[in-house]
């Protein structure tokens, strides 16, 4: 004899009070372990004040910008992947020891908790990746309102799309031992490769302009001249600038560097394709990689 | 047996490849009993478990719990039961409160529901008054208690025990045993694995599984009757007479690997 079955209605799975929760759950984490903000401000000094005025100083300008200028959006972008992934790979120990068993017992949908965890590494990541932005003042960038929506809309769409890759790769992750192997894995050659630090091909100011006097040097930029005499005309070589390209990161920052500094490397229209096309992909493969954990 | 069978399974079997988890179970769990599962490291216990809980897919045969089908009715099947793990399933940079309020939202609990369901289980559990604490600050015997409290808040018709006094302090395992009985009192349906053959003792009955099989099951006073040939003497003594004396060692699991990084320093993206 068997109990007698009786009909559930069927759960949707998008549930908003699911995503909600989940998202919830990942900025509470985030506001209470105070480690990953001071991370954000030690990056942004190290990288931008520290090299940015270290190498600044010898180096003078890349197509008219100072060299801490130059690596402000590669900064932000370094900040992003750090908190994006950190977000990420937490699901390797939800999975094994953590709360993601609980979900999978349950009734809800995982499409919509993996939506949770996604939104939450997007939301992490724009608060992470603006702490560099507070040092623009001090390095001579100056955001309009309107320039720093947008920067906020290409790094919300970088996070989620870093978020996707790396929940994508956690699941695929048998075990986690230690964020090393994420950080000079993936992070570093993320952020090396992606044209943050160095340009793909520039005029590198050379001897004349230290000459020069800082008025004329705005009006010769607005004339859309970055460099007068003497400046290097520089190159990567073919290996590297082909890595540069495939780095998918590249095009994110330069929309990033568009938006904040009106200086783009690359054709427009492919950098926004990436950035409008790459989040929908990533979160379709993160969402799909879960809601697969269910029966393993 | 008259009282209608929660938990049925039919030949069921699960191989990973060419390793044999678990092959032809056929057991039936009544609604209100309390059964425990038992068997050495290996013995296909988790599985079972597993597919019980519709964590892991049926590679043959059948099971059904509270009458819906583990393979295909997945969503009913999570709807009707409760699940604690062996290692806390919590997070533990949240509070006590916080963790229970995810699990309303997962199954589904409207907020007046929620309310109350979470001021029920912090009571039950004895932990009202560190709710607002960090999961992170409670012991492993607080944590349990939160988790079984967790795993009632929807009303079950089928609670699952995974080693629940595992690594719990002699007043924190009869605690929790305590109240598990508590629970069976109460006519839930308890079906739990144990190594802990004292507290197999206390149930309704036992099943023993070796190396994917189940080798013996009925009451524990059946059991030692036809085993040892008498009902005086221990559930050890029949364990170990059914599942011999050599020892079972396993690898560490990607699990175990995390949990000892854990210990050694941990990182803060647990």
């Amino acid at each position: 004899m068997t109990l007698p079955s009786t009909s559930l209605p069927a759960r949707p799975a998008l549930e908003i009070a699911v995503v909600r929760v989940f998202w919830r759950r990942e900025m509470l984490r985030y506001l209470r372990d105070r480690s990953q903000v001071f991370g954000a401000f030690s990056r942004t000094i190290l990288w931008l004040v520290i090299l940015g005025f270290g190498l600044g100083a010898s180096f003078r300008d890349i197509e008219g910008y100072t060299y801490a200028q130059y690596i402000l959006p590669g900064v932000v972008t370094l900040n992003i992947l750090f908190a994006a992934l950190q977000v990420a790979i937490s699901l390797v120990w939800d999975r094994e020891v953590g709360i993601l068993r609980e979900v999978l017992v349950s009734p809800a949908p995982v499409f919509s908790v993996a939506l949770g965890k996604l939104l939450g590494g997007a939301t992490i990541a724009v608060l992470q990746g603006t702490v560099p932005l507070l040092f623009a003042p001090l390095i001579g960038v100056s955001l309009t309102p309107a320039s720093l929506l947008l920067a906020w809309l290409v790094m919300a769409l970088m996070g989620l799309a870093v978020t996707g890759f790396g929940v994508f790769l956690a699941s695929r992750m048998a075990t986690f031992e230690g964020f090393g192997s994420i950080s000079n894995g993936v992070i570093q050659p993320l952020y090396f490769l992606s044209g943050s630090i160095f340009p793909l091909k520039g005029i590198i100011g050379g001897v004349g302009f230290l000459e020069i006097p800082d008025h004329i040097r705005d009006e010769l930029n607005r004339l859309g001249i970055n460099a007068i005499g003497g400046g290097w005309v520089v190159q990567l070589p073919w290996w590297l600038q082909t890595l540069v390209y495939l780095n998918p990161i590249t095009y994110f920052l330069d929309v990033l560097r568009g938006v904040t500094l009106h200086f783009q490397q690359l054709p427009p229209a492919l950098s926004l394709a990436v950035v409008a096309i790459l989040p929908v992909f990533t979160t379709a493969l993160a969402t799909y990689s879960m809601v697969r954990m269910r029966r393993r | 047996m008259s009282v209608p069978a929660v938990l049925e399974c039919h030949d069921l079997g699960c191989r990973y490849g060419e390793t044999v988890a678990v092959e032809g179970l056929e057991l039936s769990v009544g609604q209100g009993e309390l059964f425990a599962l038992l068997g050495p490291n290996g013995a296909g216990k988790s599985t079972s478990l597993h597919m019980f809980t519709t964590m892991t897919r049926p590679t043959s045969g059948s099971a059904k719990v509270a009458g819906f089908d583990v393979a295909t009715q997945a969503a009913q099947v999570r709807a009707c039961i409760g699940v604690v793990f062996q290692e806390p399933a919590l997070d533990e940079r949240l509070t006590a409160s916080e963790n229970l309020e995810i699990h309303a939202v997962l199954y589904g609990l409207g907020a007046a529901q929620t309310r109350q369901a979470i001021a029920q289980a912090l009571e039950w559990s004895d932990l009202a008054g560190v709710a607002k604490r960090p999961l992170r600050t409670f012991s492993g015997g607080m944590k349990r208690r939160l988790e079984l409290a967790r795993s009632l808040m929807h009303t079950p018709k089928l609670l699952f025990l995974d080693e629940p006094t595992l690594g719990l302090d002699p007043q924190g395992r009869i605690h929790l045993w305590e109240r598990v009985q508590g629970l069976r009192n109460g006519g839930l349906t308890v079906f739990m694995t144990t190594h802990y053959l004292q507290e197999a003792e206390a149930c309704d009955r036992v099943g023993i599984m070796d190396r994917g099989k189940l080798i013996a099951l009925d009451t524990p006073a059946a059991l030692k009757q036809q085993v040892l040939g008498s009902e005086r003497g221990s559930l050890e003594e029949v364990f170990i007479q059914l599942t011999g004396r050599q020892l079972r060692d396993e690898e560490a699991k990607p699990r175990d690997r995390m949990l000892s990084f854990a210990k050694r320093g941990g990182e803060y993206t647990k």
